[in-house]
């Protein structure tokens, strides 16, 4: 039951997405263009470009979060949907369902920007790197998940861009760092405790914020 | 039921806190700058220690407190936990402001700058910043529940951050220096009178912290509407953390 919920959200906000183009229309070109002003006004060597280049990417994955946490639930007021969505699943199943589709969208940003970064900056994506950003972003779709709900019909942007960047930090930090210093183990092992974390955190309150 | 005015005047705070509080702080003023001696190396910028120190414990414990209360607001609990909420993070965010500011002044005597690229300065930059944001969302407009409970998910999400900050100067290689008290040594590394000299400063902070969140709660109640500071109705039977079979 709860699986089914949770599948049945993500697939419905996945097609939402994929009749919109919301996300596709403002996520690709903000990373676009945070790659190509940095790569121009940071006027660093390749080299330092490209070892700056996976902290820069994290930067622009967590601010492209902003918009998509709007979709979490103002989207769905403005549509007159959430009533019918909360009383149809259980809120562990929103929870779930919504981090996932975030969590996905969020993973397909990172890779176009992976990629864009290759191109541009030069940058180089060890395999652990890219299990960094597979690990990562449960934990900060979850958070971006919460205070997507807390804020997200306020018009509070450059609030929530504030909780969303700083609570991002352990991702952005242990992410960054598994791409360019040895040693990545312990990098996966604060990766996975702030999931841990995030994921026990949001499951315990989330009910709260449906209490409306 | 809606309290009288006379019972909320009587939970105003009494003056032995800051009685307390102000012997404390002299205590601690001079402990730190007559008692006790000035560093070798550093001299006597080493005394900023005295306010660096529990300045960032006081901001610690009152995050903690901001999480205690968040999760009582959530479980249906009095108001009277938010405005103890609201106010500790008040008193948090300016502790760790003035931990910031005296650590870049401290800094600048020893390291020759106001800011570095370290860890701990970083993360509690970032401690900061979110506990603001904390604050931002208790000023959101609408119904003051509703504000209150989201206040109480962010208040909850945001402690996270707190091992983090305490934790990067082990974690990471740092230019900070290591836990002076809570050391993963079994002896602190600091002679005695200055160990002293810290404690009762943190002592002191930690006195005129409480005092300072017990008038803010106060003036905090006064503000509400009685009604308000009642417990949230229905609360009791259908708490808002919902755990598995309890529905």
């Amino acid at each position: 039951m709860f699986w089914r919920q949770v599948s049945a959200l993500v697939r419905r906000d996945l097609a939402v997405e994929a009749a919109t183009r919301e996300a596709l229309a403002t996520v690709p070109p903000l990373i676009l263009a945070g790659l190509l002003l940095a790569g121009i006004g940071f006027e660093l060597p390749p080299a330092e470009l490209a070892a700056v280049a996976p902290g820069l990417l994290w930067l622009l994955v967590l601010t492209a979060a902003v918009p998509l946490a709007r979709g979490v639930l103002a989207a769905e007021r403005d549509d007159d949907a959430w009533d019918l969505l909360r009383s149809l699943a259980q809120p562990a199943a929103l929870l779930t369902g919504k981090a996932t589709s975030l969590c996905l969208q969020m993973l397909i940003a990172w890779g176009f920007g992976a990629a864009l970064a290759v191109a541009l900056l030069g940058a180089r994506w060890p395999p652990v790197a890219v299990l960094a950003a597979v690990l990562a972003m449960p934990g900060v779709a979850t958070n971006v998940t919460v205070f997507g709900a807390v804020l997200g019909e306020h018009g509070r942007p450059a609030l929530l861009t504030t909780l969303i960047l700083t609570a991002g930090l352990p991702a952005l930090v242990a992410g960054s760092q598994a791409a360019v210093s040895e040693g990545a183990e312990a990098w996966l092992v604060l990766i996975a405790v702030y999931d841990v974390v995030a994921i026990v955190t949001a499951w315990a309150i989330f009910p709260a914020l449906l209490e409306e | 039921m809606a309290e009288s005015a006379q019972e909320r005047a009587g939970r105003a705070p009494r003056p032995v806190l800051g009685l307390l509080a102000t012997v404390a702080v002299v205590a601690a003023l001079v402990l730190g700058l007559v008692v006790a001696p000035a560093e070798a190396i550093q001299g006597q910028a080493q005394r900023l220690m005295y306010v660096h120190v529990p300045a960032a414990w006081t901001a610690f414990c009152a995050f903690a407190v901001v999480l205690g209360c968040s999760v009582a607001v959530l479980m249906g609990r009095s108001r009277r936990w938010d405005a103890h909420a609201q106010a500790a993070a008040e008193l948090g965010v300016g502790m760790t402001a003035l931990a910031i500011v005296e650590g870049s002044i401290w800094g600048h005597s020893v390291w020759g700058v106001w800011w570095t690229w370290d860890a701990r300065l970083v993360t509690t930059a970032v401690l900061l910043l979110l506990y603001l944001g904390y604050l931002g969302v208790r000023g959101l407009p609408g119904d003051s529940r509703r504000v209150s409970r989201r206040a109480a998910v962010v208040g909850v999400v945001s402690f996270v951050q707190v091992p983090v900050v305490h934790f990067s100067v082990l974690w990471w290689r740092t230019l900070h220096q290591p836990p002076t008290l809570v050391s993963p040594s079994s002896s602190p590394p600091i002679a005695p009178m200055m160990l002293a000299a810290l404690l009762v400063s943190v002592l002191a902070f930690m006195l005129a912290g409480a005092w300072f969140v017990r008038r803010r709660v106060a003036q905090l109640v006064d503000d509400s509407p009685a009604e308000e500071m009642a417990a949230v109705p229905g609360r009791a039977s259908s708490p808002l953390i919902v755990t598995r079979g309890s529905s």
